[in-house]
C-alpha cells in the first residue's frame, strides 16, 4: 500500500495542510494564553519589563483582588438573572406558541405564523431606539425587567419550537384524544417531554446570547448596580492603559470569562447545534 | 360492551374534492367487519370518522342508537390501534395503557388490574417497564392493542395495523387477532388493503371503492358472488379472468362465444339479461387444464406459476387474449405447449358494461 | 337462478338544520390562548416599536417627548451628514474586510477538519471556543494584543527588534485590526456551517469517484466544492446580516477613531441617539440600516427557499 505513490502523496499532503492548522489554532489561542499570563503577573513587575510575562514568579495576587474589591459578582448575579430570567419565560413562551401554531387551529393562524416569521428579519438595531423611548416612559430602564422583556419578543424560539412540534406525527395527539385528554395535557404529558432537545437548544442558545448580550445592556442598565457582567467588564475597560494595572485588569477579564469556556467545553456538542442551528433557521 | 354503529348517508369532503359520498352501513354487535380497498378509496377516511379524528360533513354516525359524530373523539367510548401505533415514546408500556383512563379518573387498583389482565393474554406483561423505543414492531403492535384493550370500549377501530410488520410477523399476528376477537367481546372494525387480511378475518367486509360501497358482504360472498367487476377484480388472487364474449340468448341459459368459436355454456338466464356488451368472468380454479381436444376451448402456455399444491398455467386464446388456469401441482406443462381448457361455465359471472354481475347458480 | 346483487342503498338526507359533528381541526377562538402570551410580548416588544420607530424617524424627538414633526427632515440631515455617509462607507468596507474571509478561512477549516480523529475535533473545539466570549471580552483580548509597549504584538515584534504595526491609533489600520480581532472571534460558525455541509455528501458519491480514479484535487472541484455551493452563498449572508451590525468592537476598542474612520452606522445610531439624545435621527439612521439588513435577509429567504438550484 505505502508503495502507491498517490497515497504517500496524499499523505504528505495531509501533514501540510494538519501543520497550517495547527499553526492557526496557535495564533487563535496565544491571545487567550497570554491574557492568562498577565493576570497572574505583579502589576509593578509588567510595568518595568513587558517581556517578564513570560517568566516566573506567577501570582494570584490579581485574583484576590478582583474577589475582593471589585463589583463583577454583582455583575455576575446580574446576567445570571437576566440571561436565566429570559431563558426559562422564552422556553414556556415558545413552546405553548409552537404548540398552538403547529398543532392548534384558530381563526387567521397562517397569516399571523407568517407575520411572526416576518419578525425574523427586523434586526435589533431597527426597534432599539424606539423601544429605549417606550422603557423610559414606562420606567423600566435599570430594572431587571427592563433587561429581560425585549428578548421576550424574539421569533426565533417560536419558529424552531413550531417547526419541532410539526415534525412530531400527529397520530400521538390522535391517539390522546381518543384517551380522552384535554388540549392542555396533550401538550403537557404528550408532546412536551419529546421536544426536550429542541428546548436544550432553544435554552442554550438564549442563555448565551443574553449573557453575551451588550448592546440593550448598555443603554437600558446606567447603574453600576444594574449592570451585567458584559457591560460591567467593559465599563471597567475604558482606559486600562493608565488605571489600576493591566495584570488586575486581565484577571478580571479571565474570572468573566472563564466561566463560559468551562460550560462550553462541556456542553460542546450542545452548543454548537444551537448556534449553528439557530444561523440557518 | 359492545356497539351497533348506524353510519347513515355520510359525506365527507376535502375542500372541493368529495372522498365518501353518501355512504350508509350498518355493523353490528360484536361483529368483526372489515373495511377493504385501494389506497384512496375513503376507508381510512370513514374509520376515522367513526374515531372523530375527521369531520362529518353530512349524515350522522350513531352507536346504540345515540349519536355520536358530535361528539368528541374521547367521548365516543371507542380504542383505535393506528398504523403507526401512535405510542407515547416516552412513557413506559404500562404508562402508555394506563394514560387513558387516568384522564377519565379510573381508580389506581383497577388501572393496575385492567393493564395486568391485558398484559397477560397479549404475552407483553415481561415489558410493562420498557419504553415503546426498546420493544420490537411485533411487541409495539401489542402494546398498542393493549392500549385499547383496557379501554374496555364499545368499539374497536383497527387502521392497517399490520402493514408495518413484516411478512412472517404479519400471519402470525393475523392469526392472534382472529384468536383476540373471540375472547374480547366488542365490534370490531378494520381497516386495510390486503385482501387476505380481510378474508381470514372478517364476519363481513365491506369492499370500497372511489368514495362508495362496491360491497358488503361475507367473505365468501364477496369472493365467490362479486357484485361488480371492481370486487371480482380487487379480491382473489390471481384476480378473475375477464374475456370480451359475444352472447348466445336464444337458449335457457346464456353460452358465451369467443376466441374462434369457443364456446361456453353459463348457468345463467337468458331471460335476466338486458341489452349492450357483456364481459364473462370466470375465476382460475374453475378454468381446468386439459389435453388438447378436451374442454371448450385450446390456448398456448405463455408463463407457469408453481405454487406447490396447484399451477397456474397462463395461456394465449386464438384470439390473444390471455386466461389463467390451474392444474395440478405437479403439472407437466411446460411454456409453449398447446393445452386445451375446460370453462366450467356452471361457475361463471356476467358483467356488463356499468360493472354490475350476473352470476351462475352454482357459485 | 342467477341474481344480480343489488348495492346498499343510501338513505335520504334528514330534513331540517342539522347539529354539526365534532371537529377537531376546526378553527376555535379558544385554541388562540396557547399563541396569545408570545403574541403579546411580540406587539408590543417587536411590531409596536418597529412602527414606532418609523413614527419617530419623522420628528424631532428626544427621550422622553416625540417633539414636532419634521417630515424626512432627519433623513434629508443624515444625508447631509458627512460622518453619516463615512458610517455607512465604514460598514461597507469592514463588511469587505471580514465576510469573505470568513468565508474562506471557514471553508478552509471545515475541509481539513471534517474527520473523525481526535486532533480534528481537539481543533475545532479550539476554533469554535471564541464565538461563545462576550464581545467584551473578545475586544479585551485584541486590545491588549495591539497596545504598544505591553501588548502580545510589540513584544514579540520586539523580539526581532522591529516596531509593531499600530492596529489601534493608525488611520490605515485600525478597521484591519479591528476585522482582525472579529475574524478572530466569528470563524466558529462558518466553520461548523461548513462541516455539517460536509457531513451531508452522500460518502457513496466519494467512494465512485474513487473508483473513477479521481484524485484529490480532482474529487474537490467536481464533488466537494458543487454540493456545499449553496451553504457557501448561506454562509456569505449570514456573515453580511452579522457583520452589517457591527458596533461593540470599534465602541470598545477605538471609540470609533480615529477620526471615525472605524465608526459604523450602528455606532453612528448609539451616539446619535443615546450619547447626544437626538431620538429622532437615530431612530432615521436606524430605519436606513434595516433597509440595508432587510436586503441580505430577503436573499437569505430566497436562498433557503430555492433548495437544490443553487
Amino acid at each position: 500500500m505505502s508503495h502507491n505513490p498517490a497515497i504517500k502523496g496524499r499523505a504528505f499532503g495531509d501533514r501540510v495542510l494538519l501543520g497550517l492548522v495547527i499553526l492557526l489554532a496557535i495564533v487563535m489561542i496565544a491571545p487567550v494564553f497570554f491574557v492568562v499570563a498577565l493576570s497572574l503577573k505583579n502589576n509593578q513587575e509588567l510595568m518595568v519589563d513587558p517581556n517578564s510575562v513570560f517568566r516566573l514568579p506567577y501570582t494570584l495576587v490579581n485574583y484576590i483582588n478582583t474577589v475582593g474589591t471589585s463589583s463583577v459578582f454583582r455583575w455576575v448575579l446580574n446576567s445570571a438573572i437576566v440571561a436565566g430570567g429570559l431563558t426559562i419565560f422564552t422556553l414556556v413562551l415558545s413552546s405553548l406558541a409552537g404548540y398552538g401554531f403547529a398543532r392548534l387551529n384558530f381563526p387567521g393562524r397562517d397569516a399571523l405564523f407568517i407575520i411572526v416569521l416576518l419578525g425574523l428579519a427586523v434586526p435589533e438595531q431597527a426597534v432599539l431606539v424606539a423601544r429605549h423611548q417606550i422603557f423610559s416612559w414606562i420606567g423600566l430602564h435599570n430594572s431587571y425587567p427592563g433587561l429581560i422583556l425585549p428578548g421576550l419578543s424574539s421569533a426565533f424560539g417560536v419558529f424552531l419550537m413550531t417547526q419541532y412540534f410539526r415534525a412530531i406525527p400527529k397520530e400521538l395527539d390522535e391517539a390522546a384524544m381518543l384517551d380522552n385528554a384535554s388540549r392542555f395535557r396533550i401538550f403537557w404529558k404528550v408532546l412536551l417531554p419529546l421536544t426536550v432537545p429542541a428546548q436544550a437548544t432553544l435554552g442554550i442558545f438564549t442563555f448565551l446570547g443574553a449573557w453575551n448580550d451588550y448592546f440593550w445592556p448598555l443603554i437600558s442598565a446606567t447603574k453600576k448596580e444594574m449592570f451585567t457582567l458584559t457591560v460591567g467588564i467593559a465599563s471597567t475597560q475604558v482606559n486600562f492603559a493608565q488605571s489600576q494595572g493591566i495584570g488586575f485588569l486581565m484577571a478580571q477579564a479571565v474570572f468573566a470569562g472563564a466561566p463560559i469556556l468551562i460550560v462550553y467545553l462541556f456542553f460542546q456538542k450542545y452548543i454548537v447545534t444551537a448556534v449553528s442551528g439557530a444561523a440557518v433557521r | 360492551m359492545t356497539a351497533h354503529i348506524e353510519i347513515k348517508d355520510v359525506v365527507k369532503r376535502f375542500g372541493a374534492a368529495t372522498v365518501i359520498d353518501h355512504l350508509s352501513l350498518s355493523i353490528d354487535p360484536n361483529e368483526f367487519m372489515v373495511f377493504l380497498g385501494p389506497s384512496g378509496c375513503g376507508k381510512s377516511t370513514l374509520l376515522r370518522m367513526i374515531a372523530g379524528l375527521e369531520s362529518v360533513d353530512e349524515g350522522t354516525i350513531s352507536i346504540n342508537g345515540q349519536r355520536i359524530d358530535n361528539l368528541p373523539p374521547g367521548q365516543r367510548d371507542i380504542a383505535m390501534v393506528f398504523q403507526s401505533y401512535a405510542l407515547y415514546p416516552h412513557m413506559t408500556v404500562a404508562d402508555n395503557m394506563a394514560f387513558g383512563l387516568r384522564n377519565i379518573g379510573i381508580s389506581a387498583d383497577v388501572i393496575s388490574a385492567r393493564v395486568t389482565e391485558a398484559g397477560r393474554m397479549l404475552e407483553i406483561g415481561h415489558l410493562m417497564e420498557r419504553k415503546p423505543g426498546q420493544l420490537s414492531g411485533g411487541q409495539r403492535q401489542r402494546v398498542a392493542i393493549g392500549r385499547a384493550i383496557v379501554k374496555e370500549p364499545k368499539a374497536f377501530l383497527f387502521d392497517e395495523p399490520l402493514s408495518n410488520l413484516d411478512a412472517a410477523l404479519r400471519v402470525r399476528t393475523r392469526v392472534e387477532l382472529a384468536q383476540l376477537r373471540h375472547r374480547v367481546k366488542s365490534t370490531m372494525i378494520f381497516v386495510t388493503h390486503d385482501q387476505i387480511e380481510a378474508m381470514t378475518l372478517a364476519d363481513r367486509i365491506v369492499v370500497m371503492n372511489n368514495r362508495k360501497i362496491e360491497q358488503i358482504g361475507t367473505p365468501m360472498e364477496i369472493y365467490s358472488r362479486p357484485a361488480t367487476r371492481f370486487v371480482a377484480t380487487f379480491v382473489g388472487s390471481p384476480a378473475m379472468n375477464f374475456v370480451d364474449a359475444t352472447l348466445d340468448t336464444s337458449g335457457t341459459n346464456v353460452t358465451a362465444r369467443f376466441a374462434g368459436g369457443v364456446s361456453v355454456e353459463t348457468d345463467i338466464g337468458s331471460n335476466q339479461l338486458g341489452d349492450g356488451k357483456y364481459t364473462f368472468g370466470i375465476r382460475s380454479e374453475d378454468v381446468r387444464v386439459a389435453p388438447v381436444g378436451q374442454g371448450n376451448a385450446e390456448g398456448v402456455v405463455d408463463v407457469i406459476e408453481r405454487l406447490g399444491e396447484r399451477t397456474l398455467v397462463y395461456a394465449r386464446l386464438g384470439d390473444g387474449q390471455q386466461v389463467v388456469g390451474s392444474d395440478a401441482g405437479n403439472s407437466p406443462v411446460a411454456v409453449g405447449d398447446r393445452i386445451g381448457l375446460a370453462f366450467d361455465g356452471r361457475k361463471s359471472h356476467l358483467f356488463n358494461e356499468a360493472g354490475h354481475a350476473w352470476h351462475a347458480r352454482g357459485v | 337462478m342467477a341474481e344480480q346483487l343489488t348495492l346498499p342503498q343510501t338513505a335520504t338526507p334528514a330534513a331540517g338544520v342539522r347539529v354539526p359533528s365534532a371537529d377537531i381541526y376546526a378553527p376555535k377562538w379558544r385554541n388562540f390562548i396557547f399563541v396569545a402570551p408570545y403574541l403579546f410580548f411580540f406587539t408590543t416588544l417587536l411590531v409596536f416599536p418597529l412602527f414606532w420607530g418609523i413614527w419617530l424617524s419623522f420628528h424631532k424627538a428626544d427621550t422622553f417627548s416625540t417633539g414636532k414633526f419634521v417630515g424626512f427632515g432627519n433623513y434629508i440631515r443624515l444625508f447631509n451628514d458627512k460622518v453619516f455617509l463615512q458610517s455607512i462607507w465604514n460598514t461597507f468596507y469592514f463588511v469587505g474586510l471580514t465576510v469573505p474571509a470568513l468565508a474562506l478561512i471557514g471553508l478552509f477549516l471545515a475541509l481539513c477538519l471534517n474527520r473523525r480523529t481526535r486532533s480534528a475535533a481537539v481543533l475545532r473545539t479550539i476554533f469554535f471556543s471564541s464565538s461563545v466570549l462576550s464581545v467584551t471580552i473578545v475586544t479585551l483580548i485584541w486590545r491588549i494584543v495591539y497596545i504598544p509597549n505591553n501588548g502580545l504584538l510589540s513584544i514579540v515584534y520586539g523580539w526581532f527588534g522591529a516596531t509593531a504595526p499600530s492596529f489601534i491609533s493608525d488611520p490605515n489600520l485600525a478597521m484591519i485590526g479591528i476585522a482582525i480581532a472579529t475574524i478572530w472571534w466569528c470563524i466558529g460558525l462558518p466553520m461548523m456551517l461548513f462541516l455539517s455541509a460536509l457531513q451531508q455528501i452522500p460518502q457513496d458519491i466519494y467512494e465512485a469517484a474513487a473508483l473513477d480514479n479521481a484524485n484529490r484535487w480532482q474529487t474537490l472541484r467536481s464533488i466537494t466544492l458543487p454540493s456545499i455551493k449553496r451553504t457557501f452563498v448561506l454562509v456569505i449572508i449570514i456573515q453580511i446580516v452579522l457583520q452589517f451590525q457591527l458596533f461593540g468592537q470599534p465602541w470598545l476598542m477605538t471609540r470609533g477613531g480615529p477620526n471615525n474612520l472605524t465608526k459604523p452606522i450602528v455606532l453612528y445610531i448609539y451616539d446619535t441617539a443615546f450619547r447626544r439624545w437626538d431620538l429622532g435621527l437615530g431612530a432615521a439612521a436606524s430605519e436606513i440600516l434595516f433597509i440595508l439588513i432587510l436586503i441580505a435577509a430577503m436573499a437569505q429567504y430566497l436562498v433557503t427557499r430555492r433548495k437544490g438550484e443553487l
